[in-house]
């Protein structure tokens, strides 16, 4: 290496922390790993046939598809999606208020992009999704961390926070939240607290962020209403993906917000990476036109319950008793387990011996945290694995109390 | 504008330049419209039927392309990457020092990532791509122009412009370039100057992108060596895409370079957009271990070279006559045209009302005005009889404004 190098790199390049999930990547493939740790979709429920049939769209529409094409989205999808998404948004939406992205996560690079300035403030949930919190970490904001109970959010907290920050000269921009099946606590927001927690954004002048990629991975109960929904005043950004729903391979998501926003987003992307990848949205555009989205989506949300039940089942059957609390998800794709006699270093490197891998807690936590907490995730592993990898776990677990 | 949005936004977001190409797409879309505008690729030369072949492959691994990828990329895509340009990288590049990225877009914004701080400096050539300059200026950078003529930039007088921003306090980051078949001046840079380029990298420390999306295309001439291929101390990182020699609706592009500035921009992708779609990368896989990549290209550039040739003669034809000059390009989209009587601006309008449309150079340059009696012209896109009738358009454009000048 060229060392000069060093001296020419960026603040947030020196400053700059990897995903501790995708470095567990390559743990998680040692042989006779079991793994709990990345969300990833179960390739068995991936609709393989059906994708494939709908890629008989670029034949069809080639010169068309293999263009540059606009920066904002493949117009096709975007109409597919206002009218798909129209109940959850509650309202009707114009092509104007919606960006395709690559995957949401850009969603949130764009918006941070879009708001916050070295130093500036965000609002999360604590803990919370890591790959978004690193995204805007690199971007130099500040975090002011919330904590959740089963309700989600307490979003009674912000106010005093918010105003303690600006007393003290600072900016805080937006709210990150992820009001369904919460990554990683797999909580749900009540309807209660998203009318408050829109009632104190409108009144301290902040945007929020409503991630919600696992909306639609729904085990039980009836849908809540969008935070978007009940917004009047346009300062709910609303991010959905194709990655839960369909497959994350296809990198394909989307924003739902205020045009004036949308119209800067847009204008970011084109820096950023001109458009995304046409040949993948149409495929997906032609999945969805084709209603494979929607017959597809119960046998996913189906085999997700079963798979959560199977986990619930392991956990209270192989944990020692007592020494790991945790709450039942009724969607999404986490449970988030504490241990409060065991340290998660300790428990994750007894863990990996005996072959079963989860994420420790403590990057979820923007301000630090979590050091007896961890999460596991049930999609990926098979129902079998699952139940060998918790009673890993227990023994793991127990050779450490 | 919703209140709570136009407190809520970042200086940059304040201070963010739309491209003026994308900006076009409404105006070229009107109807009669003949344009000279975006860089886009002529869509009768897309191998739609070669590149659906390749579909079978979502099938028979579907289970694995549907799934999250490797933020590094699709290993079969870089393996064949790596043999694919070794010629022009001079060896085999290590899959450490690769990464696929999406678009060669994506590339430019992940290199700002790693290297600019706000009020940083980057060489460029001037005029240069204007959205590499948006992505740096998004990035917080401002600019050093180093001029170029029929042999590329000018790199003799990079010395001089790093001593004097050395003395201005300002700290240069890294040399922008794209050495053939520049964009959006078409000129190529010389062996002789791709040497002391990496001499100069060398002697001060300072690291280049070389951009190279048009490499490929070339009509006359032989293949020149990479930058890459004469650096042995790892400061040059190569940026390559599959826009102009596939599909830029695949929005596939890679980078070669030193294993610690990839992992780097590897670390900033894995926040951006985590991986390029598994998808598509596949896709481009298929086509290309097909042999369809070498086998089509020389269709592409046979395509090509009959509208630039048909461009070059009707220059030769309307406008030259008028006072126009312009360097030939040996490969590539672009004729970058000088107009020492009229303001590109002003024949801008004019141009849109005979219906041709072309970019006006300022947008290019590092320095407002630079480019005000420039413009771009790409002539990939429209048919040569179509190329035929858009310069007569200037030209008749051209004699318009003339009439009204002296009028």
């Amino acid at each position: 290496m060229t060392g000069y190098l060093n001296d020419l790199f960026s603040a947030a390049a020196l400053r700059q922390k990897a995903s501790p999930i995708r470095d567990l990547f390559k743990v998680i493939r040692q042989p006779g790993m079991i793994s709990f740790a990345g969300g990833m979709p179960d390739p068995e429920i991936f609709p393989v046939e059906q994708f494939y049939d709908s890629a008989g769209i670029l034949s069809r529409e080639g010169r068309d598809i293999l263009q540059y094409g606009m920066t904002d989205g493949y117009p096709p999808l975007k109409e597919f999606l206002i009218s798909w998404t129209r109940e959850r948004m509650g309202r009707p939406v114009s092509p104007e208020q919606m960006l395709i992205t690559s995957g949401s996560i850009q969603v949130a690079d764009l918006l941070t992009l879009a708001t916050i300035d070295e130093g500036d403030f965000v609002i999360t949930e604590a803990p919370t999704f890591l790959g978004t919190t690193l995204d805007m970490y690199n971007h130099g904001a500040r975090f002011l961390c919330v904590p959740c109970d089963s309700d989600g959010m307490q979003v009674d907290m912000i106010p005093a926070q918010v105003e303690r920050t600006r007393s003290e000269g600072n900016k805080v921009k937006y709210i990150y939240t992820i009001a369904n099946f919460q990554n990683p606590l797999g909580c749900t927001m009540s309807l209660k607290r998203r009318k408050k927690l829109v009632e104190i954004a409108q009144k301290y002048n902040l945007v929020i962020l409503e991630d919600d990629p696992y909306g639609y991975v729904r085990f039980e109960g009836d849908p809540m209403p969008s935070l978007y929904s009940l917004d009047d005043k346009g300062i709910v950004l609303y991010a959905g993906s194709f990655s839960k729903i369909l497959a994350p391979g296809t990198r394909v998501g989307w924003c739902v917000g205020n045009a004036d926003l949308i119209r800067k987003m847009t204008v970011f992307k084109q820096g950023v990476d001109t458009s995304t990848s046409i040949v993948s949205q149409a495929i997906v555009y032609e999945y969805c036109r084709k209603g494979y989205l929607d017959e597809f989506l119960p046998k996913i949300i189906a085999h997700y319950r079963k798979k959560r039940n199977g986990m619930e089942a392991s956990l209270q059957a192989y944990l020692p008793k007592g020494e790991a609390n945790y709450n039942k998800p009724s969607g999404g794709f986490f449970y988030w387990l504490n241990t409060p006699a065991i340290k998660t270093d300790d428990l994750f490197d007894k863990a990996i011996e005996k072959k079963v891998a989860f994420v420790k807690g403590e990057p979820f936590f923007p301000n630090g945290g979590g050091e007896h907490e961890f999460r596991m995730c049930y999609t990926f592993a098979s129902p079998e694995q699952t139940e060998e990898g918790i009673k890993r776990l227990g023994e793991a677990m127990k050779e450490l109390l | 504008m919703s209140k709570v949005w136009e407190s809520n936004f970042s200086f940059i977001a304040n201070n963010v330049r739309p491209s003026p190409i994308r900006e076009m797409l409404a105006v070229i879309k009107q109807p009669g419209m003949i344009s000279f505008a975006g860089g886009m690729p002529a869509p009768e030369v897309f191998p739609v039927d070669k590149f659906y072949e390749g579909a079978h492959i979502l099938k028979d691994d579907g289970a694995n392309l549907l799934q999250y990828g490797t933020t590094e990329g699709y290993p079969p895509l870089k393996e064949f990457l790596a043999q694919w340009t070794s010629p022009r990288m001079g060896r085999v590049a290590s899959q450490e020092e690769m990464l696929i990225t999406t678009g060669s877009q994506q590339a430019l914004d992940l290199f700002s990532w790693c290297l600019l701080d706000k009020g940083d400096s980057v060489i460029t050539e001037n005029p240069t791509y204007l959205a590499a300059l948006t992505t740096f200026y998004n990035h917080g950078a401002n600019f050093i122009g180093i001029p170029m003529d029929g042999d590329g930039m000018q790199v003799d007088l990079i010395p001089e412009a790093l001593e004097r921003a050395k003395r201005e306090g300002r700290k240069v980051k890294f040399i922008y370039t794209i050495v053939n078949f520049q964009n959006p001046a078409g000129a190529t840079m010389s062996v002789e100057r791709r040497k002391k380029l990496v001499e100069i990298s060398h002697r001060y420390n300072i690291p280049v992108f070389e951009d190279d999306p048009y490499g490929y295309v070339r009509y006359d001439g032989e293949h020149l060596p990479s930058l890459f291929s004469f650096d042995d101390q790892g400061g040059i990182l190569y940026a390559g895409s599959f826009s102009k020699i596939l599909s830029p609706g695949t929005r596939i592009g890679w980078v070669t370079g030193n294993k610690e500035i990839i992992r780097k921009m590897t670390v900033f992708k894995q926040t951006t957009d985590l991986c390029s779609s598994t998808v598509t990368q596949a896709l481009v896989a298929e086509y290309c271990k097909n042999g369809y990549l070498e086998g089509h290209l020389p269709v592409i550039i046979d395509n090509y070279r009959i509208k630039r040739d048909a461009m070059e003669e009707s220059f030769k034809r309307h406008l030259a006559p008028r006072g126009v000059t312009w360097v030939k390009p040996e490969g590539g989209f672009f004729y970058w045209l000088h107009f020492p009587t009229v303001k590109s601006d002003d024949l801008f309008k004019k141009a849109i009302e005979k219906k041709v449309a072309f970019v006006i150079g300022d947008p290019f340059c590092v320095k407002e005005g630079d480019g005000c009696h420039h413009a771009r012209l790409c002539y990939t896109f429209p048919s040569p009889e179509i190329i035929e009738e858009g310069v007569k358009r200037i030209a008749e454009a051209m004699d318009e404004l003339a009439i009204t000048a002296t009028a």
